[in-house]
């Protein structure tokens, strides 16, 4: 609980900040993307509707909306795990890319959903491509925290 | 296994029926889901500070890395606009007073009279979709839900969610975001008539001081109006003392004056204008060309006081049928590079709660 909030409050400072092409970073996405990709769909989904439920308390969009877009993005991360069983570098590049698109259009869908505006304009591709190059490269980094916050957690239950 | 399986789809569950209700109540404004909202941004708020001043430096160098051209270009472009805007400014506080003192002389509300609160704006929305701003005062400094916010340019959003010292500003480039505004133009061309007794009226923008009269000067009353005022041409209204002394009469015909068509103005994202609709088919000034000024309608209902400028149609859009047209808008105000903003702690009637 305690990295996801950490996790958040890079997401709300650094990633506010840092906008290549006017876009913010998604960590918390990749977080619960390399929880899921590393521990299968039911720690994903749950990793991602806790770590959404943070993010909601912190946006203006209603609460909720996130933790069900990211819950089902931690699942969707997860079934990596269901189709490739031993890690492969290069696989949970592309799958890391393919559940960031994913995310991002799981948010735009709850959004839409719950009667918000979504303006579906070119600018979307922009969102995603970033969102997914941010990712990828930080990807690596993001295996490392997620095993480690996630096996402690294991340890100790 | 199978214990740990069942008590992870519980959880899964929970979590689930949990999110779903919170976006249900969410949705209906429940004041439970503002608590919830506060308390979790009261303990959140310290470790974000921290994690703000580690990240900063990195900030500021990417900031640097990549705007340095365009800032360099920017602060020359300033400094130009900073020498040509001093002169107007001075002039324009002169007019923007005497409005205000001629509101005040006729009972009718001026932003002059609304207490505001200055803020700073400590950061953008985490996502990319929604156009939020967030604002280092909240509650305690008065502010409430759906106060305008506005800077030196204009109106810039609208307060949509408040903690206890800061603030959630929804953008006018917002999806989400309508208010009631004013379409004002200026009437038809001034043009000469005559009145009932008076031997000739006309329009004048000159400003002289002395009746225009051939009667001794002890004889003639003058009133002038010599600064003007937004949007109408200031005129001198020259009286006679006595009747047969009379030779003109000076004042601001029906026409001239400033003509309204309200409209409701919506956000199209951070790319495109954000549109006016619901303006009249059959306009009282004729067609609404661009460069006409918006400005908030104000009313009972709405949440900003009238005539805080929004900024210019750039462009009509003629629409066939009864649906009137649809305006195009170049907001006055520049949101991308927002610093400090004030908000105006104005709250129509309708949303004051009696004593």
């Amino acid at each position: 609980m305690l990295v996801l909030l950490l996790v958040l409050s890079i997401q709300t400072t650094l990633f506010k900040e840092l906008r290549p092409f006017g876009v913010a970073g998604q960590v918390i996405l990749l977080f619960v993307i390399c929880a899921g990709i590393q521990f299968g769909i039911s720690i994903g989904a749950i990793v991602g509707l806790v770590a959404g439920l943070m993010f909601d308390f912190v946006v203006s969009t209603p609460a909720g909306l996130g933790s069900i877009a990211l819950g089902v993005t931690g699942a969707t991360a997860g079934l990596y795990l269901y189709f490739f069983p031993s890690p492969i570098w290069w696989l949970r590049m592309i799958s890391i890319a393919i559940v960031s698109v994913f995310g991002e259009m799981y948010l735009l869908i709850a959004q839409a959903m719950v009667g918000l505006g979504v303006v579906l304009e070119l600018r979307l591709l922009t969102i995603i491509a970033v969102v997914t190059t941010i990712n990828i490269v930080l990807s690596p980094g993001f295996f490392l925290i997620t095993r480690w916050t996630l096996s402690e957690r294991k340890k100790e239950s | 296994m199978a214990a740990k399986n069942s008590t992870q789809r519980r959880a899964i569950i929970l979590l689930t029926l949990t999110s779903i209700m919170l976006v249900t109540l969410d949705l209906q404004d429940s004041p439970r889901v503002a608590g919830l909202r506060s308390v979790f941004g009261s303990l959140f708020y310290p470790i974000e500070g921290v994690a703000r001043v580690i990240t900063r430096p990195v900030g500021n160098a990417w900031y640097g890395v990549t705007h340095y051209n365009k800032l360099l270009d920017e602060n020359s472009l300033l400094r130009q606009q900073v020498a040509q805007q001093e002169g107007a400014t001075v002039a324009a506080a002169a007019s923007v007073r005497l409005s205000q003192e001629l509101l005040a002389l006729n009972g009718l509300p001026t932003l002059a009279g609304i207490n505001a609160v200055t803020a700073q704006v400590i950061g953008e929305s985490p996502t990319s979709f929604s156009q939020t701003i967030e604002i280092n005062q909240g509650a305690e400094s008065g502010i409430r839900v759906g106060m305008p916010v506005l800077n030196a340019a204009g109106l810039i959003g609208r307060i949509t969610k408040v903690f206890n010292n800061r603030s959630f500003v929804m953008l006018i480039t917002d999806p989400d975001f309508s208010i009631s505004v004013k379409v004002v133009s200026t009437g038809r061309k001034a043009t000469e008539s005559t009145l009932q007794g008076v031997a000739s009226v006309t329009t004048s923008t000159a400003v002289p001081l002395e009746p225009i009269s051939n009667t001794p000067e002890s004889e003639t009353t003058t009133t002038t109006t010599t600064i003007p005022i937004a949007g109408f041409t200031a005129v001198v209204t020259t009286l006679p003392a006595t009747p047969q002394g009379l030779t003109s009469i000076t004042i601001p015909l029906a026409s001239d004056l400033d003509v309204r068509e309200t409209g409701v103005i919506q956000g199209n994202g951070p790319t495109r204008q954000p549109t006016v609709r619901f303006i009249d088919n059959s306009l009282r000034f004729g067609s609404i060309e661009a460069g006409v000024p918006i400005v908030t309608a104000g009313g009972s209902r709405s949440l900003a006081p009238p005539d805080v400028l929004i900024g210019v149609v750039s462009r009509v859009v003629e629409r066939v049928g009864s649906a009137g047209p649809l305006l195009e808008i170049e907001i006055a105000a520049e949101l991308t590079n927002l610093s400090f903003v004030r908000i105006l702690l104005y709250q129509p009637i309708t949303e004051k709660k009696s004593p």
